[in-house]
């Protein structure tokens, strides 16, 4: 089994629902690793062999019931303030990015493919995590996280998409139409999230973008306010975690939020027959 | 009637006579309608024997429509001139006809001026009853009177820079020399803002206006403004005063299909035909094509003004080429046809970075990309939506000002001006945050029982009267009323169970809702204690039995002053009704002047005007979008001179 989140935004909603779909596979005894390909953040954790992972896949690994490892995020950038960017490969200081000295990408791609292949043979499932917005159009092109994992391994894919702001259709469309032709079968499916209020008042909205698209509705989730360590740059600041374990808080956050969303109705059932194609 | 409901009303009447405030003076004195028109025949005359003038800059009352206005003609030669694309009548206070031209600037544009007054010089008129002069307002017309036109601007989310691209676009008109209005047809906002006349609109709008040089914003600019109550019911306001409440289902499917669309057409009409632009703002995305076909705030309303359209894209949460390719693909073909331009808003970094990016979404979107604007940092009124998202705090600065920030908080934009000196805003909704504050504010709120209930549950009651003397304290409105000693509500209005409800008693008076009345009404006075001006609007329900000393004079225009307000300063309790108290210095210096650290008053450097620094912002803003639009295409697009 292997599914990708991807957001119409940074901040839409993809690192928590991720986590949520761990904790589900990770009840029902299903072995399962998340991945990111790659990270652009600050706030890192350090793996039990030293090597330096986003902090957003170590908690998604404790939601799947497992240690954190280097493969989970083998490329985390972390800008270094005078506009360079420190890439980390799998763990490891590699090189700071600059103008004058880019990244070699294809290089990068190669090392992330190797990791999630390494994952997938060593676990019954792997839950991807996309990185902001997979239709910059000025950025398409040296992706990993998004169109790379869509390109090089095909992973079938689910769009989150935030009401909060408004424009949730326009966003889940226009992500879907910037999507390259080859690529858009991958897209299987979109959830809304941080909807309050009536969901009968989307339903109409909602076929028009099933029709328009082929992807499929698995929810319209609440405020589903994670209690999560920061992800990136742009997400929810509130998030604060009583207690002195971290790990435990959150995952005692993170059961009550996933029982939350099977109320709300996630499809959970729809995910699992997608990341099973 | 109650008395300050009498005041109101003789406030609205002295404006509406004419929009001269000179005249409508003379008018009180005078109490025939047929001495009006004497007064005015006698200042035509002198204006007349002075010839053209232009603006004039001497006038203290200058400029009283729209910076660059002609003042030539103060007195209207043409009054009552009786044409209906200028003016109407209306019901005079003793039931008769009273030509109202409030609204209009025809005679104030700078061309018509000089126009008028050189017919009048080339006919050599010099009597003010001289018939001819009416013959010259139909060639006046024929000459300059234009139907204006439309823009609109879109967001393909909230938050896209809707407000801040609509008033950059009013300044740049209005730099050309075009007479511009802003308009949004409807709003949700806790923010209102008082016009001359007693009417509610948005705050944003007041600012648009100010952006577009005019003086006197109305309720035409945001005739439908929305204020959530706070449960799931928000208050409809039409035109400025309150209609109805509803929920959604109700506001979507009883007030949009039927008085709605008729309240946006003839307000947009109304405004296009008295100014060259009528920059128009959409509200949310007009891709929500679940409820498309009920949408008055954007598609809509364009279609019904005839209006370009633009549409902003906020850059900064990543997905905004999605945003506007989904937006414009969303539209239906009839109305896409509108869009003219896109607009890839507030951009950090090199904007260079998504100039490729931008080409391809033209090539795809079949729109052009008509401006990448960078991300500017502006002092500008805070907008509802993203004021308290994620914030428990803002700025950094030495005084630690505590507002606790009810669930129902209203007009918070009142603080704003504190964010200007060396403050630290922090919002309270727990006793504990209170520690270590310098001042507490409790501000407005859109139901005072209902919150004052809340603070006392939350304890916040208690830290407050415990640190009586100990800091300044400062309510207002609705924040002062819980100051008082009682809140009484026999009917239940404010509360919804009759009864009384204690309030703090850090002063002594005594709140009451006895009956259903709003005060609306935009104030102007001074600080009793050093005599320097303040300004403000009150917007309340229940009226306020005061048994302290006064804070402020409010001087009304012909009629005796009135104190406002209440101060003990020996223990620091400080309340108003006054929103915008802080916008003049006087009050902002003298409230912040208690806070003590160490012992010692803070050092209060060069406190500024509110409205001069929303001035520089407002000039700073238009720089910044001028440097991202391509100009060139933008002024093609509105049709406007270079």
């Amino acid at each position: 089994m292997r599914i990708l989140f991807l957001g119409t935004s940074s901040g839409a909603g993809k690192t928590t629902l991720d986590a949520l779909y761990c904790r589900y596979l990770g009840r029902k005894g299903i072995k399962a690793a998340p991945f990111k390909a790659s990270n652009l953040s600050l706030n890192s954790y350090v793996t039990k062999s030293g090597g330096e992972i986003g902090m957003g896949q170590a908690f998604q690994a404790w939601a799947c019931g497992i240690e954190p490892a280097v493969d989970m995020n083998p490329v985390l950038l972390k800008p270094s303030g005078n506009g360079a960017i420190q890439l980390v490969l799998r763990g490891e200081p590699f090189m700071d990015i600059t103008k004058d000295e880019p990244m070699d990408r294809d290089m990068v791609m190669e090392k992330v493919t190797e990791s999630y292949d390494r994952l997938t043979e060593e676990y019954e499932a792997v839950v991807c995590e996309g990185s902001g917005s997979p239709a910059e159009l000025n950025l398409q092109d040296r992706d990993l996280a998004n169109l790379g994992m869509l390109k090089e391994r095909s992973v079938p894919a689910i769009l989150v998409g935030d009401i909060e702001r408004g424009g949730v259709f326009a966003a889940l469309y226009g992500t879907w139409l910037l999507i390259p032709e080859e690529q858009r079968p991958l897209m299987k499916g979109f959830i809304i999230n941080r909807f309050r209020g009536d969901g009968s008042i989307l339903k109409d909205g909602i076929e028009t973008i099933e029709k328009l698209t082929g992807m499929k509705c698995l929810g319209v989730m609440p405020y589903l306010n994670l209690k999560f360590p920061e992800e990136d740059s742009m997400s929810d600041k509130e998030g604060k975690l009583e207690g002195s374990d971290t790990r435990e808080a959150f995952m005692n956050n993170l059961d009550e939020l996933l029982d939350e969303a099977i109320r709300d109705g996630l499809d959970l059932d729809g995910i699992d027959r997608i990341a099973s194609e | 009637m109650t008395e300050s409901e009498t005041v109101i009303r003789k406030k609205t009447v002295i404006y509406v006579i004419s929009a001269d405030m000179i005249l409508s003076a003379e008018t009180i004195t005078s109490s025939q309608g047929a001495s009006r028109m004497e007064l005015i025949a006698k200042k035509v005359r002198e204006e007349i024997d002075r010839g053209w003038i232009g603006p004039n800059k001497e006038c203290p009352y200058h400029p009283s429509h729209f910076t660059g206005q002609d003042c030539t003609f103060c007195y209207c030669p043409f009054y009552p001139c009786n044409d209906p694309d200028l003016g109407e009548n209306i019901v005079g206070k003793r039931s008769k006809d009273i030509w109202n031209c409030t609204y209009c600037l025809f005679i104030h544009r700078p061309e018509v001026g000089k126009f008028v007054m050189s017919e009048i010089k080339r006919q050599n008129i010099t009597d003010p009853r001289d018939p001819r002069i009416k013959e010259i307002l139909p060639v006046a017309k024929e000459k300059f009177f234009r139907p204006g036109k439309a823009v609109m601007i879109l967001g393909a989310t909230s938050d896209a820079g809707k407000s801040i691209t609509t008033a950059a676009i009013c300044r740049i008109l209005h730099n050309r020399g075009y007479l511009v209005s802003p308009f949004k047809s409807q709003n949700m906002s806790l923010n209102s803002k008082v016009t001359r006349e007693g009417a509610e609109i948005a705050m944003i709008q007041v600012l648009q206006a100010r952006a577009a040089g005019l003086k006197n914003p109305d309720s035409h600019m945001n005739p439908i403004l929305l204020k959530p109550r706070g449960d799931t019911m928000s208050q409809v306001m039409v035109e400025g005063k309150p209609f109805a409440d509803y929920d959604v289902k109700g506001y979507y499917e009883e007030f949009v299909p039927g008085p709605g669309q008729d309240i946006v057409r003839r307000n947009v009409d109304f405004l296009k035909k008295r100014y060259d632009y009528v920059v128009m703002e959409g509200a949310g995305s007009p891709a929500e094509i679940n409820i498309y076909d009920k949408d008055i705030a954007n598609m809509r309303a364009a279609e019904i003004a005839d209006a370009v359209c633009l549409l902003v894209v906020n850059v900064e949460w990543g997905g905004a080429f999605a945003y506007a390719l989904g937006t414009v693909k969303l539209i239906p073909e009839k109305d896409r046809k509108r869009i003219k331009g896109i607009i890839l808003n507030n951009v950090r970094g090199n904007i260079d970075n998504l100039k490729e990016g931008a080409k391809e979404l033209e090539k795809i979107a079949g729109i052009p990309v008509i401006g990448i604007i960078p991300h500017a940092d502006l002092f500008l009124p805070s907008e509802d939506s993203e004021s308290f998202r994620d914030k428990g705090s803002v700025g950094n600065g030495k005084m630690v000002i505590s507002v606790i920030k009810f669930p129902r908080i209203a007009n918070f934009t009142d603080l704003d001006p504190l964010m200007l000196e060396d403050t630290t805003i922090r919002y309270v909704e727990d006793p504990k945050q209170l520690e270590g504050s310098d001042a507490i504010i409790l501000p407005g709120t859109k139901n005072t029982i209902d919150d004052l209930k809340w603070m006392m549950r939350t304890g916040i009651g208690d830290a407050i009267k415990k640190m009586k003397g100990k800091v300044p304290i400062l309510g207002i409105c609705g924040g002062y009323q819980m100051m008082g000693r009682v809140l009484k509500d026999p009917n239940g209005l404010e509360g919804r169970k009759p009864g009384d409800t204690p309030g703090l008693g850090l002063f002594d008076n005594t709140s009451e809702w006895d009956v259903y009345r709003k005060k609306v009404v935009q104030d102007e006075g001074i600080m009793i204690k050093t005599g320097e001006p303040v300004m403000g609007y009150e917007i309340h329900m229940g009226m306020t039995d005061v048994k302290e000393k006064p804070l402020f004079r409010i001087q009304k225009h012909f009629m005796p002053d009135e104190d406002e307000g209440s101060v003990r300063e020996d223990e620091m309790l400080f309340g108003t009704y006054l929103h915008g108290c802080f916008d003049k210095p006087a009050f902002r210096k003298y409230f912040l002047s208690f806070i003590k650290h160490d012992g010692k008053p803070v050092k209060l450097e060069d406190v500024k005007d509110y409205d001069d620094i929303l001035e520089d912002s407002i000039v700073k803003m238009t720089e910044t979008f001028e440097s991202g639009f391509d100009m060139k295409k933008l002024l093609e697009i509105l049709g406007a001179k270079e």
